[in-house]
């Protein structure tokens, strides 16, 4: 009889450390990034819940007028933003469905992509990127501008976008376009 | 029969007898460009009322007006009308907080109203003044400095050595096709004006994109023009285009937004915040005082290069180029043709196609240095 009396409230305070642990535990865990004093924060990418998708919107450069035609693409959807613009690079890097240029060379892999408080997004792509890039001015403006227009229409947190290569910033992409800065979409470039 | 005959003959004559103005705008990443260019110099004044600017043109005799269709981002319309003797053109632009720089050729035959969004596009530093006259476009004279010795242009060849650039299907290399026409461009230029030409690299050697800007910056280039072959993914692509530098710090649209978000009508403080934050990415960006000449210098070359090189016109456009960030004069690149298409290529390894586009390039410079400058 008194046994049974004390099951109800030693079950409470059972319960009650173990919320108190996971209300700890969890703040803990989310105050990491903050304390970070580093401009590049990587968040963990682990463990997303990957279940619905997205529409999302591509520019391509089209050969007969030199601007930027969107064509439109599903990916899937997520939390983490880094998560969702490597896989719209991704899709970019797979290339136009619609008989667009596809503004890389297609063994081009994304080593990384940091996100500033700033909203300046890093990709760090590999280095065929620049390698097996066919150079020459307007294949680097259609590369780099497919890329900037599309993170930035579709993400509209991100601002400015800096392109790295192996890891390390570049003078240029193929002996023409500045990379060491970041660039901003041209929106003048977007056919209507 | 006769009758029509002579009314077309009339018609000829009256049309060559009344001049005429042609209206046209064009848009740049950074700013837009309204044209009013003139068979005649023209007298004229200008005001700045909210979205409109208004430009006051003294006539005696009337114009033959013709305007263009255009599509713009920061102009809306331009209307026209007659009073007893001046023609009054209304220029509206696409919202109040646009700033507009108006200036007239040195012949007074073409205006320029350029508009922009953004206060650094119209900041043009003349921290020495041995080069263009503050505002390039007022009929001043411009510094008698420069009429000490002889002035120098630069050429830049561009790629060279391991840099091979881009590189057509006949194996024939960008480095290569650059040098040749930059060497008659310097003959053309030497046998005909008065400046002496020094190319960034006379052989096939690497030089950096950095030392190229240097090179014109301790000769004191006056005009600096780097010469390109461009490629592409497709073997398609055609076409003959000319660069002049974009800053890449004009927010349009960021701006706009702020402004928005703000909801503020104080206009002022979001501008100069903007300063800020565009001094400090243009810091090392010695181009960024140049770019209006430089943009009329591309205008001018892409003109004669339509004409003159046969090739498909791609138009005067703006890009960051590495190689024009540090000089400090206007400076353009042109892409001459495509080496990536093999009817181009086949174009740039001839002598005369060559000759053409360097003819062009010297027609254009020389129309530039003589619209600009008071020699």
């Amino acid at each position: 009889m008194e046994l049974k009396k004390l099951i109800l409230p030693a079950s409470l305070l059972v319960l009650l450390i173990i919320l108190m642990v996971l209300f700890f535990g969890s703040q803990g865990k989310e105050k990491t990034p903050d304390v970070s004093s580093a401009d590049l924060l990587e968040e963990e990418r682990s463990g997303e819940e990957e279940l619905d998708t997205k529409k999302i919107v591509l520019f391509f450069i089209s050969e007969d007028d030199y601007l930027l035609h969107k064509e439109e693409r599903e990916i899937l959807n997520g939390s983490i933003l880094e998560n969702q613009i490597e896989r719209l690079v991704k899709e970019l890097i797979s290339g136009s469905e619609e008989g667009l240029l596809s503004p890389f060379p297609p063994e081009t892999k994304v080593r990384g992509i940091y996100i500033t408080r700033d909203g300046i997004v890093y990709i760090d792509f590999s280095p065929e990127f620049q390698t097996a890039h066919p150079s020459g001015s307007s294949a680097e403006i259609s590369s780099i501008f497919s890329i900037v227009n599309s993170i930035a229409y579709n993400f509209k947190s991100i601002k400015r976008v800096f392109i790295l290569v192996n890891g390390t910033e570049q003078e240029t992409l193929a002996g023409h376009i500045d990379l060491r800065r970041p660039f901003l979409p041209r929106y003048d470039l977007i056919s209507d | 029969m006769i009758f029509l005959v002579l009314t077309v003959i009339q018609g000829l004559l009256l049309s060559q007898e009344s001049p005429s103005i042609q209206l046209s705008v064009r848009d740049y990443s950074d700013y837009s460009r309204v044209f009013l260019e003139s068979s005649k110099p023209l007298s004229i004044s200008t005001e700045r009322s909210g979205l409109y600017i208004l430009v006051r043109v003294r006539a005696g005799d009337p114009f033959q007006i013709n305007k263009g269709d255009f599509q713009s981002s920061r102009v809306d319309s331009i209307e026209w009308g007659r009073g007893s003797d001046y023609y009054i053109f209304t220029i509206k632009m696409a919202h109040k907080d646009l700033l507009c720089r108006p200036s007239i050729s040195r012949d007074s035959s073409t205006v320029l109203i350029d508009i922009t969004s953004s206060p650094e596009t119209f900041k043009e530093d003349n921290h020495n003044g041995s080069h263009y006259d503050a505002n390039s476009f007022s009929k001043e004279p411009a510094n008698g400095s420069m009429q000490e010795g002889l002035k120098t242009i630069v050429i830049d060849p561009g790629h060279g050595g391991l840099e091979t650039g881009a590189e057509g299907r006949y194996g024939t290399k960008e480095k290569t096709i650059t040098l040749e026409i930059a060497l008659k461009l310097k003959a053309i230029i030497e046998r005909n004006l008065p400046y002496r030409v020094q190319l960034t690299r006379e052989e096939d050697v690497d030089v950096s994109l950095e030392k190229r800007a240097a090179i014109a910056n301790n000769y004191k280039a006056f005009v600096f023009i780097s010469i390109h072959a461009n490629g592409s993914y497709r073997k398609t692509a055609q076409g003959s285009e000319t660069f002049f530098l974009s800053l890449n710090a004009t927010d349009e649209e960021t701006r706009r937004l702020a402004y928005m978000e703000n909801n503020s009508t104080d206009l002022e403080s979001i501008q100069s915040d903007n300063v800020d934050d565009i001094k400090l990415i243009l810091w090392d960006m010695a181009q960024s005082s140049y770019i209006r000449q430089s943009s009329r210098l591309a205008e001018k070359i892409q003109t004669k290069l339509n004409t003159l090189s046969g090739t498909l016109n791609r138009g005067v456009k703006q890009a960051p180029f590495k190689v024009l960030t540090g000089v400090a004069c206007p400076a353009v690149l042109v892409e001459t043709a495509f080496i990536s298409n093999p009817r181009e290529e086949k174009n740039l390894i001839t002598d005369e196609f060559q000759n053409s586009i360097a003819q062009a390039v010297y027609l254009g410079l020389a129309e530039f240095l003589d619209e600009y400058i008071n020699q």
